[in-house]
């Protein structure tokens, strides 16, 4: 995928075009042109061939955008025609084309006489002609309300989820050699991360020389549907795209994307926090973080106040703890006692942790093995109570029975 | 969601092990430094000012092991090194110190004001998070319960080696 994407530059893109093109009639002036460009419109909307394989459609395709593509020899990502198919949400496109096409074609036509082709290119089909690059800004701005007509008007007419925002999409040059470019980059890798993650970076680039022609930032938002999303975290600009029927706002998908962050946020607090899976609402998911982290504080220092008590034996031993002895018994201590999320619900958040039961006020600072016994009694039934390890409670005897109803 | 899993335990157990080493090198420190006499004192201050060192040693050791990568490590940091900054210049008597501590404390402290929010006990939980926006305040709280889970297992098995 990266290999072809890098291909898709712009030596690439002039090899392939002069491949591609090999019928003659180089000399096609505008109007059969244009006549022609509904060709592959009218060749798209048949449904079947383009859910199905890339290959079927391709090869009706192939035939179609040759008169589109043989206006000029200069073309360079002919290529971009040819593989087209492959995406299946262009078929959701073609009905569009008449949308916006009809008011503009005429005016555009005139002057250069592909660009409806680079509508095709808005729209997902990007023929590269050199043509369009010595536009005059005017044009240059009529294609960008073309542009942006066409990115609106797909809004949630494309399923497969590219991320993207334009921000001050519309005032700037239009560059659409290379925004083609980074159009098509998305069709024939689908939704692979590299393709995407060069489009996004292409886009970037393309911002940036746009400049900051920002008056009103033209933000086209789009919210992603797929479950395969990913964000390209070296971004500047997060790319989303509108679901179909939803608010195109600008303001309004900016709270979605916020929302579904929250959301994200809270169904990975949902897996840490153990026996919270049953629980749906934000209110109710947060008091119980609260009282997680409340009651994990407070282990800390009970945990603290026990090392505290022990402390002489600990500082003699404490080279022999460094050794690997610690990181060892860990994990027995674990399957025996630690912390096992999942295994129960909410008796940590109820159960306040007594420290007051294994401090037993002693003056002499060396503690006698019976209330070491004593205290890690109190400890581990304290502990089963909140981690239900069913080993451990059998060898505490009565004191498990008495103390855990307590909770 | 797996794959997240299975690369949180191993960045868990890492952060477990480095908090285990810092721990238990600070646990040899106070050890040391309670060698050098403490007779004056009875035994139940002993025993508290011990826990406090060992919760604030704990606590320091974790925030040191995340590193100033996360707003919380940091801003738990900050608060230690304030309190320790603050107890020397209450222990040395000088007031011009403490002064100028108290205003580079002040200076930390943003007032936000907001509507009582339920995230606000949150806020006060998790260090740092008064200056945070839910966003961000829900992905520290994430990292910082992982964070205090290692602590409460590395804590609770050195304890068990001295019980049993």
């Amino acid at each position: 995928m990266d290999g072809s994407g890098d291909n898709n530059g712009d030596l690439g893109y002039q090899n392939r075009a002069e491949s591609v093109m090999n019928c003659p009639s180089s000399g096609m002036n505008t109007n059969p042109f244009y006549a022609s460009a509904w060709d592959p419109v009218v060749s798209l909307s048949q449904p079947g061939n383009f859910v199905g394989s890339s290959t079927g459609s391709q090869s009706e395709f192939s035939n179609s955008p040759f008169p589109i593509v043989m206006e000029n020899p200069g073309i360079s990502n002919t290529c971009h025609l040819v593989r087209y198919p492959s995406d299946s949400g262009f078929i959701e496109l073609v009905p569009k084309f008449p949308g916006f096409g009809s008011g503009n074609f005429s005016e555009i036509v005139g002057s250069l006489g592909l660009t409806e082709c680079s509508q095709i290119v808005n729209a997902g089909c990007p023929p590269n002609y050199k043509e369009a690059n010595n536009e005059s800004t005017s044009h240059g701005a009529q294609r960008q309300e073309d542009h942006q007509l066409s990115e609106e008007t797909t809004i949630g007419a494309l399923p497969n989820g590219k991320r993207r925002r334009r921000a001050a999409e519309s005032n700037s040059p239009f560059d659409p050699n290379k925004n083609a470019e980074g159009e098509f980059q998305k069709y024939p890798s689908g939704e692979s991360s590299d393709s995407a993650k060069e489009l996004d970076e292409k886009k970037q680039k393309i911002e940036q020389n746009r400049g900051a022609n920002s008056c009103g930032k033209q933000v086209v938002k789009q919210t992603k549907d797929n479950p395969q999303s990913r964000e390209a975290p070296k971004e500047n600009y997060i790319h989303v795209r509108a679901r179909r029927g939803q608010a195109t706002n600008s303001h309004s998908l900016a709270e979605r994307v916020r929302r579904e962050k929250i959301s994200e946020r809270m169904r990975m607090l949902q897996e840490l926090v153990p026996g919270c899976n049953k629980i749906t609402g934000k209110a109710v998911m947060l008091d119980e973080i609260i009282n997680y982290v409340q009651s994990l504080q407070q282990q800390v220092e009970f945990l603290s106040m026990k090392l505290a008590t022990v402390n002489p034996e600990l500082y003699n031993d404490v080279e022999r703890i460094q050794s690997k002895d610690i990181l060892h018994s860990r994990g027995g201590n674990e399957a025996i006692r630690g912390l096992s999320p999942g295994t129960n619900s909410h008796q940590y958040s109820h159960g306040t942790f007594q420290p007051g039961i294994p401090v037993i006020p002693n003056p002499n600072p060396h503690f006698s093995p019976a209330h070491h016994a004593i205290l890690d009694n109190e400890l581990q039934s304290f502990f089963q109570m909140g981690f239900d390890s069913s080993s451990a409670i059998d060898s505490l005897g009565p004191n498990a029975g008495h103390l855990k109803p307590e909770l | 969601m797996t794959t997240k899993h299975v690369i949180a335990t191993a960045h868990t157990r890492s952060i477990k092990n480095r908090f285990a080493r810092r721990f238990l090198r600070s646990l040899l420190k106070m050890k040391r430094s309670n060698r050098l006499g403490t007779g004056f004192q009875s035994n139940e201050d002993i025993r508290k000012r011990n826990t406090q060192r060992i919760k604030t040693a704990a606590d320091r050791s974790m925030a040191r092991v995340v590193g100033p990568r996360k707003i919380w490590s940091r801003a738990l940091l900050f608060k230690l090194r304030n309190r320790a900054r603050i107890q020397v210049g209450l222990r040395n008597r000088c007031l011009v110190s403490k002064k100028k501590k108290v205003q580079r404390k002040e200076k930390k402290v943003q007032v936000i004001s907001r509507e009582p929010n339920r995230a606000d006990n949150l806020r006060k939980l998790v260090p740092g998070g008064d200056s945070m926006d839910i966003c961000s305040l829900l992905e520290e709280t994430a990292h910082y319960i992982k964070c205090l889970a290692t602590q409460v297992k590395v804590m609770q098995s050195i304890a068990d080696l001295y019980s049993t």
